[in-house]
Formats: structure tokens, C-alpha cells, sequence
């Protein structure tokens, strides 16, 4: 599988650079500034925990790394070249796919129609092979979540409960992710076993060369899979650690509190 | 939103259980399984996955109709002439047609979520614009300058809408307007005909062409009406109309353009314009601006009883050609029957309404 990845971008077996490196981000909505000046790499098979309480700049992160929103300013690097424009079409040539928060599904759309919506599988005049697609749909429903209830890749996605609509958010990107899966909050509609098959899966994908960003408020979720843990606050990133170099309670303090809290807390450890 | 912590788990001390990476998800109904193999499976749950999108149940709605109808005429011919060729061709013929593929065209809009109040306006000023080019010239010619300035109409109206992101509703309203005093503009108030034997005999077959039971328009709305069905359900184009019409921010989260996509519904709409104002003029002979504004809301009502919503995202062509043809079907039954001419728009209205509250509860059956 490695080598597969590895042959649909043309890169060397063995590779210094990181996967992705965001330097000096900014992102002004008209007066009010949501990231500032923020820079972080995401490195080749590395599952990354992006942290932080409402309103951190967490969903806007998403969005510049999978090219959705443009950033005011700051430089976007992948595999050590800079981008010069960071579009969704060029985000999708890179292999980076996306599971937002509110899941950017069709509602008035059947499974398999959002599934492969703007990348159908069709002949030469752009005809749908919609049998095929059915298929492909049914097949990965099954291997990738829980489909508690779904009983055919015909449905409506209107007609599924939040969690399925999930469920179906998180096979389209698993389907399509070639280099970079980024998660924002993926978990806050599924049941428990269905998370924790997909945390399973982040680390599975390690395997595969495949890098993935989890967005979460669920430390535990995050300190369970991540490899590295970014705390946003406020706009600002505040905490960039490995695993082990933290624990939970740090976490916790810094994503409630800030540096402050994280100040706190190391005093206390210091003391103790 | 908080902090969310498992019960019971000593926080941060240690990390919480290792995940169990071999452990296998226990074994659970696959959804390969339970899927249709045989054809008549396959037709079954095709059908089964067709309830509440609109054309399904507004065709058996239609077909009933058209029982009755019969009916009604086999005991009565006289006083109920349905079944007469003259009225199957020279009335339903050539009128549902003409109200199908405006509202094909009304229809694909409106599944881009937009939609356009200058439909009849438009057929006014490209009828003009048909006999004139004809008079000066040939009717092949004046068919293209038609289409061409149908398009060209829809497209200045769906750049005033994308590029202004002012509602439709006000900006083609507004236009509505425009369109008409520009046809009075190019024909002044007097009704435009064609010169003598302007109208040539091809002319009249291609697009006016008596066959007894059927007139030539009948055959433009199976070509239309088949060649839009396969671009809209069967081709990467028509899954982005749905797509913009369904959630405009999940459609350009996968590189859908909405501004694109919508232009490309108002040109298409354009078209269908061009199409049918062409087959109108034809068929009449004549065109005077300011007569056709009955169009407009007749295309976006046979629209929303065959089953688009306002709100973008539904629909289909079936659903809209048979919209269509219930709307003049009816009113042909209410003609017919000799109801009052008040009495007709009165069941008329009705049956409209009723058909759009019908549609709404299917809807909700949608699976």
C-alpha cells in the first residue's frame, strides 16, 4: 500500500520533508482576526490532534489546510514546495480529504450520489456508471464504519440520522484520501463503537503513509490515537508537543485556560 | 460545549486503555449482502427508492386522470369529445409541449436553486425577435437567433443574480419588466406576424406539423424531454445541479463552482426559452409583446407539481413534464365540460395547490 501512495505522487522513498508545513498564518474576517501568525508541520504518517475550545480558530485551520477558505496571509508548503494558490482542486490533487464538522453532504442527494458528487465514476462522455457506483458506495459503507440502520446506498442522505450522515462524510473521505485525512470533530455524532473504529483506523493508516489531523474536544479520543498535540487558543497556537511529552491533565489546562493554565499546572508539578 | 471525560478513567495519569488494534469489529450484517441481484430485485428497489421524489406518484396522480378522462369520453363522446383526434392533437398536442419545455427549463433552475420571473417576458421578445429574423430572412436562421437571444436573456439574468447574490425573486421580476418594454422597443405594440409565405411549408412540418393524432411539437418534447432526463439524472452534469441546489457549501467543498453551475441552469433555461417560443410563434403566426406573462408562473407551477422545490435540490423531468401536462389537462377537461370560463381558472388554481400540498406529503416518505 505504501508504495502505491507513494508512486501517485512521485516522491522519493525516503523523505525529510514534512507533508504539510503552515508558516506564519493569518486569517482576518473583515476587523476580526481568527489566526494569527500561526505555524505548525504536519510530518509524513503522523496523526496530529488539533485542540482547543470554541472559537480557538480550530474549524478555520480545517478549512485553510483542505483549501476550502484562503488564508489573509502566510505560506502553505507541501512535501517542501510552496503552494502558490491553495484551491480545493489543488488540495484534492494532493490526496487531502476533509470530514467537516457539519459534514458537507447533499441532503436531497441519495449515499452514493454524495459519495461521489464532483468526482463521479463515468464513461468517456461523463455518463454516470451508477451500478458501479452503488456498488463501490455499499462496499466501502461496509468496511469503513458502523452502518447501524443504513439499508442501502440509495438512500437520501436527508433521510438518515446524524450519525449515518456521518458515517457516510467520514467513507467518502476515507475513500478518496490518498495522502492527508484532516477530521473536524468526526466523533460528535457516532456511537461508541463506530468511534472507536475510526480511531482504530487513524492509527491503521500510519501504516499506509497516510497523515491525519483530528480535531476534537474529547482529550481522551486525542491523547488516545495523536502522535502530537496542537493547542489553539484564542487564535493563537499555544502548545505544540509530542505524545510523550504530555499528558492529559496539561492538555486539559491548556485548552480550558490557555498558557496560563498551563503555567499553573507545571508549577504545580514542579512543587510536587 | 465541554471538556467531555469518560466516568471512571483516572485522568492523565496514565493513558487511558490501549487501543486493541487487532481486535476485529464484531461480526455484523454487511449492506453487500442484503443488496437486489436479480433484475426483478434490482426494479423492485429502484422503484422502492423512487417514492417522494415527485414524478412517481404525480404520473399515477395523472394517469388517473387521463382513466377518468376516457372514461368520461367513451360514455359521452359527443358531449365530452376527449378522445377526438382534434382535441388530443390540435389542442393537448400542441399546447403541453410548449408549457413542458419551459418547464424543463423552469424545472433545472429551480433544482439549482434559483429561479426566474421573466419566463414569459422572454417568450414575447424571442418571438419577436423570430419573426422579424424570419421576415428578413429564413425561418432556420431566425430558429438559431432565437435560441441565441433566449440564452443571452437568461445569462444577463443570472449574472445580475450570481454576481449581485441579490434573491432572484426581485432581480428577474425587475427584468420581467425590462424584457417586455424591450420587445415593444423592437416591434413597437402591434402584434408581429410573417410576411406572406414566410411560413413555408417545411417550416409548418417541422415545427407545427399536423400527424393526425400528434402535431411536430409533441415530437421536440420526446427529444428534449430525453436528451434533459439523461443529462440531469444520468450525467456528472446534472449531479452538480444538485449538488448547488442541495447545499451550495457541500457542492464547492468538492470543487463544484455554485456560480458556475447556476449560470449554466440559467443559460439551459434560455434555451428551453428559445425553444419553445419558436414552436409558439410557429404554431400562432404572431406575437404581440406584453400577452405571454401567463408563461412564467404556468412553467414554475408545473414545476412544483411535478415535484421541485423552491428551496432548490428536488425534482425531476418526468415530474416536470408531467406537471405540465396535468395543469392542461385538466384545464382541457374543464373546456370540454363547458365550465365557466371564471369556473376553469377557479379548479384550476385548486387543482395547483392541491397537487403542490400532495407533492409535500410525499416528500416525507422519501427514503
Amino acid at each position: 500500500m505504501t508504495t502505491t501512495v507513494d508512486q501517485t505522487h512521485g516522491r522519493p522513498t525516503s523523505v525529510t520533508e514534512p507533508l504539510l508545513r503552515l508558516e506564519g498564518v493569518t486569517k482576518n474576517y473583515g476587523p476580526n482576526t481568527v489566526l494569527k501568525d500561526v505555524s505548525f508541520e504536519i510530518g509524513q504518517g503522523e496523526v496530529v490532534g488539533l485542540l482547543g475550545d470554541n472559537g480557538a480558530g480550530k474549524s478555520t485551520l480545517v478549512k485553510i489546510m483542505s483549501g476550502v477558505v484562503s488564508m489573509s496571509s502566510g505560506k502553505y508548503f507541501w512535501e517542501g514546495e510552496e503552494l502558490s494558490r491553495v484551491t480545493r482542486p489543488e488540495t484534492e490533487r494532493l490526496g487531502v480529504e476533509t470530514i467537516f464538522q457539519d459534514s458537507a453532504l447533499v441532503p436531497t442527494m441519495s449515499i452514493t450520489r454524495n459519495i461521489f458528487a464532483g468526482r463521479e465514476v463515468t464513461n468517456r462522455l461523463g455518463f454516470l456508471k451508477m451500478r458501479e457506483m452503488d456498488a463501490i458506495a455499499t462496499e466501502i459503507l461496509d468496511s469503513v464504519v458502523s452502518i447501524e440502520g443504513i439499508k442501502s446506498a440509495k438512500q437520501l442522505v436527508g433521510s438518515l440520522s446524524g450519525g449515518q450522515a456521518q458515517a457516510v462524510a467520514i467513507a467518502r473521505a476515507v475513500h478518496f484520501k490518498r495522502s492527508l485525512l484532516i477530521l473536524d470533530e468526526p466523533t460528535s455524532a457516532l456511537a461508541v463503537r463506530a468511534t472507536e473504529a475510526l480511531l482504530n483506523y487513524l492509527v491503521a493508516l500510519k501504516g499506509e503513509a497516510v497523515s491525519s489531523v483530528l480535531v476534537t474536544h474529547n482529550l481522551h479520543h486525542a491523547y488516545k490515537v495523536c502522535d502530537r498535540h496542537i493547542v489553539m487558543n484564542h487564535g493563537k497556537k499555544i502548545l505544540d508537543l509530542r505524545r510523550e511529552d504530555t499528558n492529559v491533565e496539561e492538555l486539559t489546562a491548556a485548552v480550558v485556560e490557555g498558557m496560563e493554565g498551563v503555567k499553573r499546572y507545571r508549577e504545580g508539578q514542579a512543587l510536587a | 460545549m465541554t471538556i467531555s471525560t469518560p466516568e471512571g478513567t483516572e485522568q492523565g495519569t496514565t493513558p487511558a486503555a490501549p487501543l486493541a488494534l487487532e481486535e476485529q469489529a464484531p461480526t455484523r450484517r454487511r449492506l453487500a449482502d442484503s443488496q437486489p441481484t436479480t433484475g426483478v430485485e434490482r426494479f423492485k428497489d429502484n422503484l422502492y427508492y423512487l417514492r417522494g421524489r415527485g414524478a412517481l406518484e404525480i404520473s399515477g396522480v395523472y394517469l388517473l386522470i387521463l382513466v377518468g378522462f376516457a372514461v368520461a369520453a367513451a360514455a359521452n363522446p359527443i358531449g365530452f369529445p376527449f378522445l377526438n383526434s382534434n382535441n388530443l392533437s390540435g389542442v393537448l398536442s400542441q399546447n403541453i409541449p410548449v408549457l413542458a419545455i419551459l418547464a424543463i427549463g423552469a424545472g433545472v433552475l429551480m433544482i439549482a436553486g434559483e429561479f426566474d420571473l421573466s419566463i414569459g417576458a422572454t417568450i414575447g421578445l424571442c418571438g419577436v425577435v423570430f419573426i422579424k429574423v424570419a421576415n428578413a430572412h429564413n425561418w432556420q436562421l431566425a430558429f438559431l437567433a432565437t435560441i441565441g437571444v433566449g440564452m443571452t436573456v437568461m445569462l444577463i439574468n443570472g449574472l445580475i443574480v450570481v454576481k449581485t447574490k441579490i434573491p432572484s425573486f426581485i432581480a428577474t421580476l425587475g427584468m420581467s419588466f425590462f424584457w417586455t418594454g424591450a420587445s415593444i422597443y423592437i416591434n413597437g405594440s402591434n402584434p408581429a406576424t410573417f410576411f406572406p409565405g414566410v411560413r413555408t411549408d417545411a417550416m409548418v412540418k417541422v415545427m407545427a406539423g399536423n400527424y393526425g393524432y400528434f402535431r411536430s411539437q409533441l415530437v421536440w418534447l420526446v427529444l428534449i424531454g430525453v436528451a434533459a432526463w439523461f443529462m440531469l439524472h444520468r450525467h456528472r452534469i446534472g449531479n452538480k445541479v444538485y449538488a448547488v441546489g442541495g447545499n451550495p457549501a457541500a457542492a464547492a467543498a468538492v470543487s463544484i463552482k455554485p456560480t458556475v453551475v447556476r449560470l449554466q441552469a440559467f443559460a439551459f433555461l434560455g434555451l428551453m426559452v428559445g425553444i419553445a417560443s419558436s414552436l409558439y410563434v410557429a404554431r400562432t403566426s404572431g406575437m404581440q409583446p406584453g400577452t405571454t406573462d401567463s408563461y412564467t408562473l404556468l412553467a414554475i407551477a408545473a414545476a412544483v407539481v411535478g415535484g421541485c422545490s423552491l428551496t432548490g435540490g428536488r425534482g425531476s423531468v418526468t415530474g416536470m413534464v408531467v406537471g405540465a401536462a396535468l395543469i392542461l389537462t385538466i384545464e382541457n377537461g374543464l373546456v370540454l365540460g363547458n365550465t365557466p370560463g371564471f369556473y376553469v381558472q377557479l379548479f384550476l388554481g385548486l387543482a395547483i395547490v392541491i397537487a403542490a400540498v400532495f407533492n409535500k406529503f410525499m416528500e416525507g416518505k422519501a427514503t
